[in-house]
Parts: C-alpha cells; structure tokens; sequence
C-alpha cells in the first residue's frame, strides 16, 4: 500500500502535477491573498507588469551577464551536515577495488578513511572523502564509489573503482648557455608509482661543458642523482626517502677585476667531486602539515688553490675564503623540517598558504669535517582579491648559516637573486654578477652566510579552464622584491655609507603560468635571464 | 608558444565562466520576496546523465545553491541566502533520503524515485530569497545564482594536489617541484571545485509600488 502511495506521489511529482514546498512555504499559485504580483518588468507572464520611469530592460544585457561570474562562492569550506548525518545505517561488509591493473589493491585500501567493520550513515562524511583520499595518492585519473548490498541486510559493499594514469613526472628540465658554460644540458625525471607499489623513484643528471679557456683550472661539470622515497609506509603516516648525489665539478672564483668582469683571467676554478647520500623520514601531522628529518652523509674531495687570492681593483690583495678543507674532507648533518601547505591550487595559487623551515646541524660530533648549523624558511601567502580573478602574495624567505659551513651548504647568490642562474644538482653555472638597480654595494659576496629575498606578487587569472580544452588555467603574474645577502663579516664593519654597504638589491619579474593536463608550463622574465647570463 | 596559449585561452574562457540568463518569476508573499525559475530555465541541468545516475550509487550528494540580489549596476549584496540539499540512497530499502536545509531551517524527507530525488534537489519554487524590507519600491535589482553539485573543500583540494609540491624526495637542489624550471611534464589530472558549477542571473526586477 506505502509502496502504491509513493509511486502514485512519485508519478505526480514528475509529472509537474505536485511542486515540492519547503517547509512553511506555500505553493505559490495556491494562495491568493498573494499581494503585488510579480514585478518582471518585460515578462509577458507577469500579470500587472508596471511601466514605470525607471528603466526595466527586459532583454539580456551582454556587459552586466559578466557580474554573476563575480558572484562570492561564500565559504566554501562549510562543512555540509558534519554533525547532523542522515540516512540509514550501514556496516561494511566489504571493500572491492576494481580497475587497477598496476597499484596494489592494498596501496587504494589503505588510503580509504574507512574499512570493513565500519558502522556509519550513508551520508557520513567519510564516504564523500573516500574519492578524494584515493585521487591524493596521485595515481589516478578518476575514482568512483558505488555501495552495494551486502549478504545481509544493513550490510554493504562498497566498490572502489580506479581509473589508472601515467605516473612518469618529467619535474626538470636543464639548458641555458652562458660566458662560463656555453652550453647544460640535463634533465629530472621520476616514476611515482614504482611497480604499483606506491613508491616514487626518480633521478637526474646535468651535463655542463665548461669554457675552459676564460677560467683556468675549470673543467667540464656533470652531476647524478638517485631518489627513492615512500610517502606512506605500510599505509601509515610515516614515509621514508633516500638519496645519492654524485657532483663531478669545478668551482670558479673570482681573482681580480670588478663583480661583472667576465674578461679571461679575472676567475679561477678549482675542481672537486661530491658523494653524498641522505636518507630521511616524514610524518604527516594532517593531511596538509608534514614534519620531516634527516641524516646526510657526503665525502668532498677538492683541490682549491693553497692561498687563493683576490686583486682588487687599484688596489690591495686580499685573501679568498672558498670555505672548503683542502684534499679529502666529509660533511656528516642531521635535520628537522617543516612543511604546511594549505594552498588548494599549488601550481595557480590564488588562496592559502606555504610555510616551509628546515634546520640542520652538522659537526665533528657527528664524523664529519665541518661544525656548522644552517636555518632555512619560506613562507608564502595568498589573497584573493576583487573575487577569485586576481591575488596578491606576499613571499618572504631566507637562511642564515652559522660556524664553518662548508662551500656548497652555504647561502648563493642565486638562490636568492631569481633573475640569476640557478643552482642545477649543485653545479655552478654562471658567474655573472647580479644587476646593481639600488646602487647599494657593487661587490655583493657570492657564497654567504646570511640571506633573503621578501616578494610581493600579483596574479591575475587569465582563464580557467575544466580540461576539456587541455588546459586547467593560466595566470598572469608580475612581482617584484628585494633580495639580500651577506657574509656575517660584512655586518661587523663598513667603510662606506650605510646605504652603499648595504648587500641588498631589488628584482622584478613577470611572466606567464600555464597549468595542462601535461603539466606545468612556466614563461618568465627570469627564468630567461637564467638561461642567458 | 603566445600565440598557442592565446589560442587556448578564448575558448577555454568562453566555455566555463559565461553566466546564463535565466527568466525567473519573483512574488511578494507577506514579507518576503520569494522566486521561482521558469521552464525552460531552472538548475536541473545541473545534473547530466553521468550525475543523475551517481544518485543511485548510495554515495551521497549535494547540492548547495548560493543566491545574491544585487542592484543591477552593482556587486554589493541587498540579500544573500545559502541553501544545502542532499540525498543518498538507500541500497537495502531503494528509497532516497534527502536533507534539504535553508535559513528557514531543514528537513528530512524520503522519496521512492531517483526522478523525485532530483525535482527535490532542484527546484526552485516559491524559495524565499530576501526580506522586502531590503528592497526599495522601484529601485532595480538582479538575482545572482550560483549552483554546484557536489562542492570540495578547499582543504580536500589542496589534499588531493598536494604531491605536486612535495619536492623530489630530498636530494642536493634546493627549491620547488616546479617552476625552478622552464617546464614538468607530467600527466596531470585536476579535480574541478565541484563536480559542477552553473551561474545564472535573472532578468532585472523591481518592486512596483503598493
């Protein structure tokens, strides 16, 4: 009989015949004390359409369509029904992983929120998360739940059914051409799903031809890399990495001239060679916060000159520190680091956070050669503003490395100064001077023991898009900040004014974000300036 | 290169932020002013096969309706509602469960067909929208819709993107997963916001005087 009357209101109800109402809602046409009728200026279906003076288009205005798109989406994070399920009871029975042909169905059902057992609603959040919990492993394209019934009733299976992707990650690619290198080649890639096993393996390797005739004692750099990581082991929230660097290189130095002196002669270099492992472990503290550690082990073998010195211009000799034990020598750390991302878009920012600290502590104590600590932070906001178009971040980082640390771990200059030639498997492969905009101090160290940069950006988002074109989006972004670095020398003395001795600049960039389907596409002022200089 | 983004770039603009004008029906009822959208108009396409068949799956889903009125040559917000409906199936009774939650508060009701199911988590019939007293007799005003199915947090997106800016696993370079480059190749699924989004707008409307 219930079954009857349910199909008899469903019937009506799809026939248009029964409108739902909600609650204390009449149903419009039913209630004739109704005053006012509808004012729809231009709605021939609205009865007593007044013809007043103001104006009452009735035709879609093209312009003011635009002003629905800037409609505020509220709080998006409200959480819908968190304490307040409905719906019936369930007991999973079981959970079925169809789809996967490489993941391990052990990998998908450890990333579940939920397992058999489980006794909850069918409204319970976790069911909503369980797609996205699996997606966050990043090896599918597409994930769907489907609950079945189970061998008795109230029991229930739920099938997971994964739609597998390509996990090969090409994360860097090396070239450029400058006065010291005419030419680098090289790339990073990695598997992230290794075997199906939820492991990520990758490495790289960057080949540097050297111009050997403008640096004496300089040579051709390469440098390797090999990394094995477990983000998750055995499903828990511990993961574990591993690492091995080799670096074949040369050091230049500078030996005469000014900062910008590329002319033969005025640098030397010196060789040396790198062998390194680390080997680390994570833990996530929350889905978005991670606490990491590590141990490095690394031999140095490096010839640097015995009293390598600098003639200044009309000037003095003055000794060079290249911060590195001559003949064999070893680096032996421990390190703790931070990391929260709370950005939901990491490649097109336009909301959220980036904070990331790391600390390490290297010392004799340890076996190595060199007593030193080094801090490390970045932190990185974003605003949107004027709706979701447009943003505004603020991007402040900076190190600072106490005692004698060697060459390689302190701060360079590149890694502070975006418009210079970054650091590739810790090769060196520029020595061109930064751009002097303020007219503070022209000879700016290019190893230091202090340093940052503070960055202020915009963005604007050029389009979104839902991938059916290829593309996700893409944003226009234009910043500009001050960097600065300093050997903790320079800070005891000066002798000239303050404004000249400050180790500080300012740089700009702008460019263009593309976020597709495959990848991550990214054309900049500076990093053009990094290829070239 | 620009010219191939540029390329990309209209379409993709065109396809997924271009609002829909929608003629709606707005009366007064007491206090309030309430709206109904007008065949052929309504959220209904909010569902398209694919999401009017994951209704049956017993994974819930959800609908939440955002609503603005605004003066017509303005953005600033006379009024403003937030309505959440959801439903999930029942495997073992084959009834829907819906909760439908609105300023005036909320309810549970059940359903036997996955077609009423959707009509319930649809329509727009006689929704009251904004007190009248907000709405000055003659002055002009637009009602701003925006509907998505299935809305993710930002945190839960942010989770799900999150390998993206892991790093490589601790070697010797320093620095992001990407954008110290000129390029990372990778194939790269996105989860959109919401499974998905409409935005409409009415036909500008007024109170006529008593």
């Amino acid at each position: 009989m219930r079954g009857r009357l349910m199909f008899a209101l469903g019937a009506l109800v799809a026939l248009g015949a029964v409108r739902p109402a909600f609650a204390g809602q009449p149903a419009p046409p039913a209630d004739p004390a109704a005053p006012a009728p509808a004012p729809a200026p231009g709605d021939a279906a609205a009865p007593q359409a007044p013809d007043p003076a103001p104006p009452a288009p009735s035709s879609p205005d093209d312009d003011a369509l635009d002003d629905v798109a800037a409609v505020p989406r509220g709080d998006p994070d409200a959480p819908l029904h968190e304490d307040n399920e409905f719906g019936p009871l369930i007991l999973i029975e079981r959970i079925d992983i169809t789809g996967n042909t490489a993941t391990q169905t052990e990998i998908i059902l450890r990333a579940l929120p939920l397992g058999p057992g489980d006794v909850l609603h069918s409204s319970d959040r976790r069911l909503r998360e369980a797609r996205f919990k699996v997606l966050a492993l990043g090896f599918f394209r597409d994930v769907s739940l489907t609950i079945h019934k189970g061998s008795q009733r109230g029991q229930v299976v739920i099938e997971v059914h994964v739609i597998e992707r390509g996990t090969l990650v090409l994360n860097r690619l090396w070239f450029g051409t400058t006065s010291v290198s005419p030419w680098w080649v090289g790339s990073d890639i990695g598997e992230r799903n290794l075997f199906g096993l939820g492991i990520a393996v990758g490495g790289g390797f960057i080949y540097a031809r050297q111009a050997t005739q403008d640096i004496p004692g300089g040579r051709d750099q390469y440098a390797a890399e090999l990394r094995l990581a477990d983000p998750s082991v055995l499903g828990t929230r511990w993961g574990a990495s591993w690492a091995a660097t080799l670096v074949h290189g040369s050091e230049p130095y500078r030996v005469s001239g000014d900062p910008g002196d590329t002319t033969p002669g005025s640098q030397r270099a010196f060789p040396y060679r790198r062998l390194g492992v680390r080997i680390g472990a994570t833990y996530d503290l929350s889905a978005l916060t991670r606490l990491s550690m590590g141990l490095r082990a690394e031999g140095i073998d490096a010839t640097p000159p015995v009293a390598p010195i600098r003639q200044l211009p009309g000037g003095p000799a003055i000794a060079v520190d290249l911060h590195l034990d001559p003949g064999a020598s070893r680096v032996v750390t421990a390190s703790f680091g931070f990391d929260r991302d709370t950005r939901p878009d990491p490649i097109l920012p336009h909301a959220g956070g980036h904070l990331v600290a790391s600390a390490e502590l290297g010392g004799t104590l340890l076996g190595g050669s060199y007593d030193f600590a080094t801090i490390f932070g970045r932190y990185e906001h974003y605003w949107p503003v004027h709706g979701e178009r447009h943003a505004l971040a603020i991007k402040l980082s900076g190190g600072v490395v106490v005692g004698d640390a060697p060459r390689f771990d302190r701060i360079h200059i590149a890694d502070v100064d975006r418009m210079l030639t970054p650091r590739a498997l810790g090769l060196v492969l520029s020595t061109s001077a930064p751009l002097a905009i303020l007219g503070t101090r022209a000879d700016k160290p290019t190893y230091g023991d202090l340093g940052g940069s503070a960055t202020v950006e915009y963005a604007f988002a050029l389009f979104r898009g839902s991938g059916k074109q290829r593309v996700y989006g893409g944003d226009v972004f234009i910043g500009a900040g001050l960097w600065g670095l300093a050997e903790h020398a320079d800070l005891r003395a000066r002798d000239t004014g303050v404004f000249a001795s400050l180790p500080i600049d300012i740089y700009a960039d702008a460019g263009l974000r593309l976020d597709t389907d495959i990848g991550v596409f990214e054309l900049t002022i500076a990093n053009a300036l990094g290829r070239l200089r | 290169m620009v010219a191939a983004v540029l390329a990309i770039v209209r379409p993709a603009h065109a396809e997924d932020d271009k609002p829909e004008l929608q003629r709606m029906r707005f009366v007064e009822r007491g206090d309030d002013l309430t709206v109904s959208t007008l065949p052929p108009g309504g959220i209904g396409k909010l569902f398209d096969a694919h999401a009017y068949e994951a209704l049956s799956t017993g994974i819930p889903s959800s609908v939440v309706i955002r609503i603005q009125i605004t003066p017509r040559d303005s953005n600033d917000p006379v009024a403003e509602q937030l309505i959440q409906r959801s439903v999930v199936y029942d495997v073992w009774d084959e009834i829907y469960t819906l909760r439908l939650e609105q300023p005036d508060g909320s309810r549970t009701i059940k359903v036997k067909y996955r077609a009423e199911a959707l009509k319930w988590l649809t329509a727009i019939d006689d929704l009251p929208v904004a007190r009248l007293a907000v709405l000055p007799v003659e002055q002009v005003f637009v009602l701003k819709m925006v509907v998505e199915l299935n809305p993710v947090s930002r945190e839960t997106l942010a989770e799900v993107r999150r390998w993206l800016s892991q790093g490589n696993g601790g070697g010797l370079d320093r620095g992001g997963a990407f954008f110290g480059s000129f390029v990372s190749v990778f194939y790269n699924p996105k989860i959109a916001d919401a499974d998905r989004v409409l935005r409409i707008r009415s036909q500008p409307f007024y109170r006529a005087p008593p």
